[in-house]
């Protein structure tokens, strides 16, 4: 009994002094660091598998695109990338003609064989294998979605891949690498959405030499033309990004909407980026040690812990005293998200069952969950499209949205299943961290006062996701984060050739709303448009693949030393905007 | 022949010793009260509603209403009713989990003890085997295989933790098979299956009592733990579960979840704990 008392003892002094030991460390060496986090394991850093936030953030520090948005204009604009300027369009507008910027290297790596491991220049080619690499059906990737059926031939180089081993060399009439520096995209139709995908980690360049050499291994050895290279890799816990030393001349922007010159947001205009050293990534799966690393000074920028929130938010959504005394800015934006509970409609009892699905979306009571999860800081859904983009509708109200346990079990008998009798329990599928079990109870709670029980089966975000991805499982939570400044991004979640492993996780099929869909992808923005997109949301809202749940606010709170931080809803390379300030660090 | 001398057996002798022992005789009481709020809450006649909004969320203990006796959680549910019901799962999962272990044990432990040669390499090395394997890591893979609730619980901690009883009971084999008692009831004829039961063990059994105090308290502790990393009951209240709420709230100041399950945990362990060792010394006469 002795034995294990003093052993006890000093194993919690071992503990104390390792924490202890930690800072001054830490502090140490951040002089030039940005420390930042994610919530999340990173699944890995190949762009073509990078459809979630936390993925796609870390692939965007090291991967270029042709395109990316401007940091600090509002409404978003896209700007060049690894494109020397804008696309001309064509007459017919079709086809988009790309000049690259000369002189992008690849950062040095061992598989650059004919260089001694040198980087060699980007080139047209370089685009064309990144983007067939994308519809490779071999590879699966998760983002084949904002190609298909768009560019001209590509669809028709996945299929003859489908049979044999996928032939790179085989042209494609739609991707012409014209010349070195030239690259001409042909598409089968216009689309007002197109330019948008070649801002998204998905259609990043990638250097052939890397992907061959490495194999299945490419998604840990990042290759890119971006401004940082990974110097540690843990996809569990730390990731440490170190300034690309080959990394082209790029300034930061001169320009911004009005109110950023006295936000003091271009005070580093015209400087080359990236303006930061080292940027240090943390994965936190608990919000706790995320929140005590940001008071301690060893993160630079966070979200708000739901259960930090009293310490961090006054009475009149304000930042408490406490912080501002510490110097700490709060910045609030609206997300451009759809929180949203899923069923699986291959699933034959809830995926035949409309009446059903509409009784457990009535059941469902989303203002508690707003005040118990988010302190408030969300809005009630009534639809997929969040307001911010267009075709967002501000009159429109769910009728399966308001709260009504009355009608919800007069749904659930006509479903055939009176006070939930003769209904198994459904089985929700949902990531093990300690809030996610916290919102499943409340699901639970929620379904039980309609006589409806919940089977829940836990996993970590990357096995939770391929259990989604497979349909495994008949509901599971949800939030989509758009991809670009446009209701279409949240439309494309129920067209039906973009079932799962797409982004469809519902698998919702509608040949009505697929013909709708089609036809709204012919038009450019207008009233036109925004009525379709309208009508296609009423449609879902009827069917209920989903129960929409809230658009989130997002507050973000900022170290005194951190420079140049604007929030961008799109833009997943923002690291190199940012600046650290050591002097005000302490 | 016929005794006119009254003696006495071990088990009513030990049940004098024990009877002496104050403190043993209030950690029984103790763990008798736990045994029967679980029991209780097993039947559904004691915080049954447990599920039920009783008050605002996070509403701190008051002593107006039992209900709010522990205060409320996140959803506005009685703390105090979740404890009661972490009671049952835990007292559940130390008894069933004793049930699957110390048969396993027993029978292990008795079989290489006394046949001995090949038998006692055998069992000897099964045991080094699954005792080489870090516990917790054994548990893990094994709820991963069966699914995590319950049921895997119980087959986890019943077939993790029956090599110290095994270990005892082969020690304890060894020593009394070559005892004249056994030797003479080998001479009259006695069978093996006989020596064992009839003879050998009456002798030895005394060490499954002592072992089970022990085991039901490391299972109980081993519930808490599996449940607070997400590996033990699934959508229920268990102590672990809320030491995992607690780990998030008592950041806004909520610290009634976590020391509603910890003192709750922390008295049924020193009980067993206690009266483990109080068994010990009524129930071993060579340690008086």
């Amino acid at each position: 009994m002795h034995l294990f008392t003093r052993f006890g003892v000093s194993a919690m002094l071992a503990v104390s002094f390792m924490i202890s030991g930690c800072t001054p460390r830490n502090k140490g060496d951040t002089g030039n660091t940005f420390q930042t986090y994610q919530p999340s394991k990173v699944k890995g850093l190949d762009p073509i598998y990078a459809d979630d936030l936390y993925s796609g953030t870390e692939v965007g520090r090291v991967y270029e695109g042709l395109l990316q948005y401007h940091y600090l204009k509002r409404p978003f604009v896209l700007v060049p990338n690894l494109a020397e300027a804008m696309p001309e369009l064509s007459a017919d507008g079709r086809s988009y003609t790309f000049k690259l910027k000369k002189g992008v290297l690849f950062q040095d790596d061992a598989s650059f064989k004919e260089t001694q491991g040198k980087g060699r220049e980007m080139t047209a080619e370089d685009v064309v294998y990144s983007f067939k690499r994308l519809a490779d059906p071999k590879l699966v990737s998760t983002g084949w979605w904002i190609f298909e059926g768009k560019i001209e031939g590509l669809d028709e180089w996945r299929d003859s891949a489908k049979a044999g081993a996928p032939d790179y060399s085989k042209p494609v009439s739609g991707l012409q690498a014209v010349d070195r520096y030239t690259i001409k995209i042909t598409l089968k139709t216009r689309s007002a959405q197109f330019l948008y995908a070649l801002a998204m980690p998905f259609t990043s360049v990638v250097a052939r030499e890397a992907v061959e050499h490495y194999g299945k291994e490419f998604l840990n050895h990042p290759v890119g033309t971006g401004p940082f290279r990974i110097a540690e890799y843990d996809r569990n816990s730390r990731l440490v990004w170190v300034r690309n030393p080959t990394y082209r001349t790029e300034l930061y922007p001169s320009d911004g909407e009005a109110g950023d010159k006295e936000a003091g947001l271009l005070e580093d205009a015209g400087k080359p980026l990236p303006l930061v050293d080292r940027v240090v990534v943390q994965i936190f799966e608990e919000s706790q040690p995320q929140w005590l690393s940001f008071l301690s000074g060893r993160l630079d920028a966070t979200g708000i812990p739901k259960d930090n929130y009293g310490e961090a938010i006054g009475g009149n959504k304000d930042l408490t005293p406490d912080l501002v005394k510490k110097g700490i800015r709060l910045y609030k934006n609206p997300g451009i998200d759809v929180a949203h509970t899923t069923f699986n409609m291959k699933d034959p009892l809830l995926g035949k069952n409309k009446l059903l699905r509409q009784a457990l979306s009535i059941a469902y009571d989303v203002k508690p969950y707003i005040e118990l999860f988010f302190n408030g800081r969300a809005i009630p859904a009534e639809g997929p499209i969040p307001p911010g983009v267009s075709g967002y509708d501000p009159d429109f109200k769910n009728p399966y949205r308001e709260h009504n346990l009355a009608k919800a079990k007069e749904l659930l008998a006509k479903a055939g299943y009176p006070d939930g009798k003769g209904l198994p329990p459904l089985e929700y599928v949902t990531t093990s961290n300690s809030t996610s079990r916290q919102a499943t109870e409340f699901l639970q709670k929620t379904f039980a006062a309609v006589g409806v029980q919940l089977k829940v089966t836990t996993y970590s975000w990357p096995e939770f996701q391929a259990a989604v991805k497979s349909a495994r499982g008949q509901l599971w939570s949800f939030a989509w984060n758009a991809d670009y400044p446009d209701a279409e991004n949240f439309l494309q979640l129920f067209y039906s050739k973009n079932a799962s492993p797409g982004p469809n996780d519902s698998n919702y099929s509608n040949p009505e709303f697929d013909k709708l869909y089609e036809k709204s992808l012919t038009l450019l923005d207008g009233p036109e448009r925004t009525e379709l997109y309208r009508q296609m949301a009423r449609m879902v809202a009827e069917d209920c693949p989903w129960i929409f749940e809230l658009h989130r606010s997002i507050f973000s709170l900022v170290q005194p030393w951190l420079k140049n931080y604007k929030r961008h809803a799109f833009e997943h390379n923002t690291a190199k905007y940012l600046r650290v300030d050591p002097a005000l660090k302490k | 022949m016929n005794a006119a001398i009254q003696g006495r057996s071990l088990w009513s002798d030990a049940l004098r010793r024990l009877m002496k022992d104050r403190l043993a005789l209030v950690c029984f009481g103790i763990i008798v009260v736990y045994a029967l709020a679980a029991l209780l809450a097993q039947f559904g006649l004691i915080a049954a509603s447990w599920n039920a909004q009783v008050g605002a969320a996070y509403q701190p203990p008051s002593f107006d209403r039992l209900d709010t006796i522990m205060g409320t959680d996140i959803f506005g549910r009685s703390v105090f009713y979740k404890v009661i019901h972490g009671t049952r799962i835990a007292m559940s999962v130390g008894l069933v989990s004793s049930l699957i272990s110390v048969p396993i044990g027993l029978a292990l432990g008795a079989l290489a003890g006394y046949f001995g040669r090949w038998v006692d390499d055998l069992i000897v090395w099964f045991y080094t085997t699954i005792s080489s394997i870090p516990g917790i890591m054994l548990l893990i893979a094994i709820t991963l295989v069966l699914g995590k609730g319950m049921t895997a619980m119980y087959f986890a901690l019943g077939a993790t933790s029956w090599v110290h009883l095994a270990r005892v009971m082969r020690g304890e084999f060894i020593k009394h098979k070559s005892r004249d008692y056994v030797v003479a009831a080998e001479s009259l004829g006695a069978t093996h299956a006989s020596r064992i039961f009839r003879h050998i063990f009456p002798n030895v059994s005394h060490f499954v009592i002592i072992n089970l105090s022990i085991q039901f308290m490391g299972a109980i502790k081993a519930e808490v733990i599996l449940s607070f990393l997400g590996l033990g009951v699934q959508g229920q209240p268990s102590w672990g579960v809320m030491i995992d709420d607690a780990k998030l709230e008592l950041a806004r100041g909520v610290w009634w979840q976590l020391a509603g399950a910890t003192s709750a945990m922390f008295f049924v362990v020193l009980a067993f704990n206690i009266l483990g060792d109080a068994l010990r010394d009524a129930l071993d006469p060579k340690i008086k």
